[in-house]
């Protein structure tokens, strides 16, 4: 768990707050609270209760503070006292941070009351205490009584952070010009302080832009097996090797943040709601029907997911009928079979298995295909606190680096759990020794797809050939060759010292979706209206090879694509008629002749074979008249199946005889001889025409999409994208 | 409630799991296979005997069937909702389903359907597993029909098969299974109609596959017939297998293999129908150079279907099927898909954005794969792994040539240990990855069959995010003596051909889930052992690197003596966690040796005294979880489960 937090902003709010300076075009205010939103936001993000915060406002124009008697603590104000912040605190913080009219007050004073508060709230418990000042400098301090300060901040350990607006930082590479020379003094002031007291001083600007690297959580390590790494059976045989290990997460990915699902609350007005549908949902402030106000003010109300269970039940109506959860007992599936099995027997289809690592041999790196890894990655350590294990593992890990080997073990995690196969791979590093662990396929993970060969040929007689449209001439090879040795990364990234380092290391990739939605929360947070800034640089900047890397492949690039020789296909280029032309068998019989496709001879299509009879009268089809009476006689035997159709027993038929009629009509860019059908079914499907309730037949259309063909699919549609969607989802 | 948890539905976790969206997609494509065996004089007749050794001498028939049977118990732990029939021709005895029959029909005379096209069931299995077991059951059925049998007849009623049973089916394939290479040799009007009934075939979608079987005295010549029945992967159809799948060597009847292994081996190449993840995605090498690929699934987990609820009370068990309907908490009233809205939970309450807001904040781009730049293969480490790779392999659909250049990439990665570096959209609106491309070779097994096929894989990447820390620990590292030792001990183990094939490591938890499933199905005794080939071979070690092991025990105890002797006082544990000198003595070979519990927590000597003193409750939730780590136990719950776990423990033990 992590420790308790307790942290004090101080807001800087007073008249010169409100200026816009260098040329920036938001308030000085609204400029620093960029950052301080940020950084309340990012600590309610983590919904923890032991993170807290407090914040005082300093030249306020009302004074709000226990010492408020005393003349040097006027003008500042405690706008939230220390506590977990959570939404509702949020807003209300959000009206009270505003420009005030005055320039008197002190921060100096404004810490002195912020170490009072943390001392008040975290006593002598263990918190993370912090204080973090913004101001423009610009009001007056007194700095006398500041080493007592001083003392307080470091025997209570508490974190002093200043951040300045438009302070000047050498490190950083900012200094302002024509500074005020009070602002001046008083930035030298405020740096000699937080210099006293091991803080950190720093000007917005680096401050802000900082904001945009991603913040990592940190996990503490839980272990996700300890037990014995053994070599043999330790129980049979005294050559058995063991070593005590746990093993840890190396890889474990982090998603983002889930969205929930909600409904409007039925209890509230439309009207209401809909003026904030994008926004936040404020409570209902006016409290007009305070009986139906609800505890949580929120105007949404959580989706519950209900489940109930159908058997099939011929003589139910609809063919299925609902039973309750209770009657019902547990089982497998065995092919369409159920197996069921008594509550006392549940675990008979487990595999009774023992905690344990087990080595079961050892293969060279070489032999071992990168791609095989299946999952996330460990690291196994030798238990911590055994020094002879720590040196037996140690062996292992240089043994098997030496040998360029690793391990391939079994391991079970808990009794009973299933065994995996692992990857034991030496890891050493200068200050740190380790095996990593990732998983490997069993036998049935593996998919056997055959694909032809990449480096030759085969023809259909067995003969390999070397040359080859497919295949890479000379010129291309050596061109691609040139082009991915011109695009390298290894070295063109820097390293914290400045020297060439690998570009795009894992360490500075961070997750995009992540990070943009917890950035677009936090936004929306604070502000409910106004569309969500664009995602930070950093965020999609390896999206894109590196521009000066591209610029230098260029020539190599302009070659290849020369070489290549590589043509895009045009679209429409798949005309129905061309490619059903090229059908034939292996032998290349025409067995459309076979058929006595003449042309004057119409094909019936039977209800038995109605879609190879469909493809067959439209290959012969002459004229749009022909296509039309194609598309009638399938109609016909559509129509016909639904509603001799015992419940659904004949739906997927028709389903799939739709889809093909549907496909071939775009192909022969008729969309309208299928429109028209589609519509006239659908009338007939609700209006129980088809032999009572077909509902459930609509509904399988509506599910597989098949719907009136719009212009999107075909140039010859007069269907839009919003009349073929209306058609979908209209009851009539 | 671990088990409740499974019954989650689906759309609870649909943002989490968004990676498996895809997964699900894919399922959804389903295969059917139907196997159309011949009965015939020839097809009965066992193999002479040959030299070698071979004790199985099938017929051709119960080689097929065998075959048949090993796919049904195969596909029904690895696609669980795909279907299967077997059909058999040339029988003297006529059946086909039982609806058609009751309309009068016998239309397909010498057909005889013995597994109608189906997910299989229970009975389904058993009856195929007696007819190739039992040879009384066998004989009855295995009687060549006197009349010739129309194969126009026989493949149409495949194609009504396919029709009424398998409709909107993404794959449909049709398995033959024959000697005879041109049952029409005479009568040229049957050829002709047999090959417009395949063409009607093509048309419905079906896929025929053929396995040919040669006779002693003649090779299987499929020029004769089966060329004129049989069509090239489609021009239209994206997801029509490679070129390459439709060449099967003939199997024979009088090689020295046995006739039931190659045609296991050729059938099992085309058990499961080739689907591809994505399709036609632009693979950008360079800023605007795109060729188009499509993206495979090879690697997955294959876990057992979860559990269902089954319902006891009609004349035989039946799974119930959940619907789950959505409803608002507040008032129970059912609720349309489009009145959903997304929230975030944010400071106690929901901050909502519109579907456009949502849908635009994981917009990244374009679906696509675009490579940034390349590194050296060693750049990649072993850990950088999230989940399997997906392989991908050229498609000239959207770019004529894409082949060529693929190649000519994959060729220079592999050549000069190098990888891609790419950044990955695999759908509209995917979370995007950035992942390694990574070269495959071709690799074939002793037979010259691909095991692996030659293409890329991408590997997702870790991203900052993912990357957890080391967990503190102290280094010690060991002396080179020691080293030397264990070195000794890892040459004496390698694997079989130095390599990790995992054809040879089927999953035991998987097998023995079914195995019981199926006993219990099919009301058989339940096995008493699985078999596990993942257990290392204790005997082989101990044989060949016992003594070595014993070298290196003795070296270690030598090493770490010395050791401590110059660290005896150092604490060289991380703050806050070093142990009492002295408990780190464990000997490391023998089960005994578990004495310690790690992290402070109370040894078993310790823990054994305060139970039987009945102090145990007084001990700490820390005190009591690291000991219940220690022996792998639960460690959830309140203290009161934690200290009955720890008294069932003792227990037991008595």
């Amino acid at each position: 768990m992590a420790d308790k937090e307790a942290t004090v902003y101080i807001v800087d709010m007073g008249t010169s707050m409100g200026e816009k300076s260098n040329a920036r075009k938001e308030s000085d205010l609204d400029w620093a609270m960029t950052y301080v939103w940020e950084k309340i936001t990012s600590t309610i993000a983590t919904d923890r209760k032991t993170a807290q915060l407090g914040v005082i406002g300093l030249r306020t124009d009302r004074t709000e503070n226990e010492l408020d008697s005393e003349d040097s603590f006027q003008n500042i104000s405690v706008l939230q006292e220390i506590s977990q912040l959570l939404l509702p605190g949020l807003k209300e913080l959000r009206q009270k941070v505003k420009v005030s009219d005055t320039t008197d007050g002190d921060a100096i004073s404004a810490i002195v009351i912020a170490i009072q508060m943390i001392t008040k709230h975290c006593k002598k418990l263990k918190y993370k205490r912090k204080i973090v000042l913004v101001t423009d400098g610009r009001g007056s301090m007194d700095a006398d009584d500041i080493s007592q300060i001083t003392e307080k901040i470091k025997s209570d350990e508490m974190e002093l952070v200043v951040i300045g607006v438009d302070f000047d930082d050498p490190d950083y590479g900012f200094k302002e010009e024509d500074k005020d020379p009070e602002k001046a003094i008083n930035e030298a002031t405020l740096r000699a302080l937080v210099e006293d007291c091991d803080g950190i001083f720093g000007t917005m600007q680096q401050a802000i832009e900082e904001l945009g690297t991603p913040r990592l959580k940190t996990t503490r390590p839980v272990p996700s097996y300890k037990g014995q790494l053994t070599l043999g059976d330790p129980g049979q045989f005294d050559s058995a090797l063991c070593i005590d290990v746990e093993r840890y997460p190396r890889v474990m990915v982090r998603r983002p943040l889930a969205a929930s699902q909600y409904v409007q609350r039925s209890d509230l007005s439309l009207g209401h709601f809909s003026t904030q549908s994008s926004a936040t949902i404020m409570p209902d402030v006016d409290g007009a029907e305070p009986g139906s106000a609800q505890p949580d003010g929120s105007s949404l109300a959580s989706v519950r997911n209900a489940r109930t269970y159908q058997v099939i039940d011929e003589e139910a109506p609809g063919g299925k009928r609902d039973v309750s959860r209770d009657d019902l007992a547990k089982g497998y599936e065995y092919g369409r079979t159920a197996v069921h099995i008594s509550e006392s027997d549940l675990n008979v289809t487990k595999l009774e298995t023992q905690p344990g690592l087990e080595i079961i041999g050892f293969i060279p790196w070489s032999t071992f295909e990168r791609y095989m890894t299946m999952s996330v990655s460990c690291v196994v350590i030798a238990q911590k606190t055994n020094s002879k294990a720590i040196m037996a593992l140690s062996s292992l890990i240089h043994a098997l680096f030496e040998l360029e080997s690793y391990a391939v073990a079994r391991l079970v995690t808990k009794a009973d759990k299933g065994p995996l196969i692992t990857l034991l791979a030496p890891s050493i590093e200068v200050d740190y020794e380790c095996l990593l662990d990732v998983q490997l396929p069993y036998a049935e993970d593996v998919r056997s797809y055959k694909f032809p060969p990449l480096d030759r040929v085969i023809t259909v007689s067995g003969k390999e050939i070397r040359e080859h449209r497919n295949l890479p001439s000379d010129a291309l090879s050596t061109a691609m060759s040139d082009y991915v040795d011109g695009m390298d990364l290894s070295d063109l990234g820097k390293d914290d010292e400045g020297n060439p380092a690998e570009y795009m290391n894992m360490n500075d990739t961070y997750s995009p979706v992540l990070h943009r939605i917890d950035q677009a929360v936090r936004w929306r947070a604070v502000h409910p209206t106004g569309p969500v800034p664009p995602p930070y640089d950093i965020l999609t900047r390896y999206s894109n090879p590196p521009e000066e890397l591209v610029a230098g492949a260029k020539k190599k690039l302009e070659k290849l694509i020369a070489a290549a020789n590589v043509k895009k296909v045009p679209p429409k280029v798949q005309s129905r008629k061309r490619n059903r032309n090229e059908i034939k068998p292996l032998s290349g019989l025409d067995v459309g002749a076979l058929l006595g496709n003449s042309k004057s001879k119409k094909i019936k299509i039977t209800r038995e074979n109605p879609i190879p009879d469909f493809k067959q009268a439209l290959d012969t089809a002459d004229s749009l008249e022909a296509t039309r009476d194609a598309v009638r006689q399938l109609s016909t035997i559509i129509e016909g199946q639904i509603r001799d159709s015992f419940g659904d027993i004949a739906y997927g038929r028709a389903v799939e005889e739709l889809g093909v009629m549907r496909s071939e009509m775009i192909d022969l860019e008729e969309p309208e001889a299928y429109n028209e059908f589609v519509r006239s079914l659908k009338g007939k499907l609700l209006g129980e025409e088809l032999g009572g309730d077909r509902r459930d037949m609509w509904y399988e259309i509506r599910k597989n999409k098949l719907g009136l063909i719009e212009k999107k699919s075909s140039d010859e549609s007069r269907v839009d994208e919003e009349e073929a969607k209306a058609f979908l989802s209209s009851r009539s | 409630m671990a088990e409740e948890n499974k019954w989650k539905p689906p759309g609870e976790e649909e943002e989490e799991e968004e990676d498996e969206v895809d997964e699900a997609a894919y399922k959804s494509a389903r295969d059917a296979v139907l196997f159309i065996i011949e009965i015939s004089p020839s097809m009965l007749t066992a193999p002479p005997p040959t030299d070698a050794k071979k004790r199985d001498r099938d017929t051709p028939t119960l080689a097929a069937l065998k075959c048949a049977y090993a796919l049904m118990q195969q596909r029904i732990i690895s696609n669980p909702n795909d279907m299967m029939g077997v059909l058999l021709y040339g029988t003297d005895e006529t059946k086909f389903q039982e609806e058609a029959e009751a309309r009068g029909g016998l239309a397909y005379p010498n057909c005889y359907l013995f597994t109608d096209l189906d997910i299989p069931a229970a009975g389904d299995v058993k009856a195929l597993k007696d007819l190739v077991e039992d040879e009384e059951e066998s004989e009855k059925l295995f009687v060549p029909s006197t009349e010739p049998v129309s194969m126009a007849n026989v493949l149409f009623c495949a194609n009504q098969i396919f029709t009424t049973k398998a409709p909107n089916f993404t794959s449909r394939r049709l398995f033959i299974v024959t000697d005879n290479d041109d049952p029409h040799a005479k009568d040229k009007a049957l050829k002709s109609s047999a090959a417009v009934r395949a063409k009607d075939l093509y048309d419905l979608g079906v896929i025929i596959e053929l396995f040919p079987i040669s006779k002693p005295d003649h090779e299987f010549d499929r020029s004769r017939f089966y060329d004129d029945i049989i069509y090239n992967a489609s021009p239209t159809d994206p997801e029509a297998p490679a070129p390459m799948s439709g060449v099967v060597a003939p199997s024979s009847t009088s090689d020295g293999i046995s006739l039931l292994t190659s045609l296991l081996s050729s059938i099992n190449s085309k058990a499961v129908a080739k689907r591809a993840l994505f399709s036609s995605v632009p693979f950008e090498i360079g800023p605007g150079f795109k060729i188009s690929v499509k993206g495979y699934i090879i690697f997955k987990r294959q876990e057992p279907k979860s559990s269902c609820y089954v319902w006891l009370d009609g004349e035989k068990p039946q799974i119930a099927t959940g619907v789950t309907t959505q409803m608002a908490d507040d008032t129970a009233r059912t609720i349309e898909k489009v009145e959903i809205k997304k929230a975030y939970k944010f400071g106690g309450e929901q901050i909502t954005f519109t579907p456009e807001e949502v849908s635009s904040l994981r917009h990244f781009g374009d679906p696509g794969i675009r490579i940034i730049g390349f590194k050296p293969l060693s750049m990649l480490p072993i850990w950088a792994n999230i989940r399997p790779s997906t392989f991908i392999y050229p498609s000239e659909d959207d770019y004529v040539g894409s082949t060529r250049v693929f190649s000519a990439l994959q060729q220079k990665l592999l050549k000069d240990q190098k990888i891609g570096i790419a950044w990955f959209v695999a759908r509209k609106n995917a979370t995007p990855v950035i992942a390694a491309v990574l070269p495959g070779a071709e690799t074939l097994d002793e037979n010259g069959a691909q095991i692996i096929p030659p293409g890329m894989w991408l590997t997702p990447l870790p991203f900052a995010d993912d990357i957890r820390q080391n967990p503190e620990t102290n280094l010690i590292r060991a002396p080179e003596g020691l080293i030397d030792r264990m070195r000794e001990v890892v040459q004496q183990l390698q694997l079989p051909k130095a390599m990790y094939d995992p054809r040879k490591y089927p999953n035991p938890a998987l097998q023995w889930h079914y195995r019981i499933l199926q006993a219990m199905a099919l009301e058989e005794d339940l096995p008493e052992k699985p078999e596990d080939k993942t257990i290392p071979r204790y005997k082989q070690i101990d044989k060949r690197a016992g003594p070595y092991v014993i070298d290196w025990g003795h070296e270690l105890h030598k090493e770490h003596e010395e050791w401590r002797k110059d660290n005896e006082t150092a604490t060289s544990f991380p703050a806050k966690r070093s142990a009492p000198p002295g408990k780190d003595d464990i000997p490391d070979r023998s089960k005994k040796a578990k004495t310690a519990t790690p992290d402070g927590g109370p040894t078993d000597a310790e823990m054994k005294h305060a139970y039987m003193k009945q102090e145990h409750k007084k001990m700490t939730v820390p005190q009591l979880k690291a000991w219940l780590q220690g022996k792998n136990m639960s460690v959830g719950g309140k203290k009161a489960d934690l200290v009955e776990r720890v008294e069932e423990f003792f227990e037991q033990r008595r």
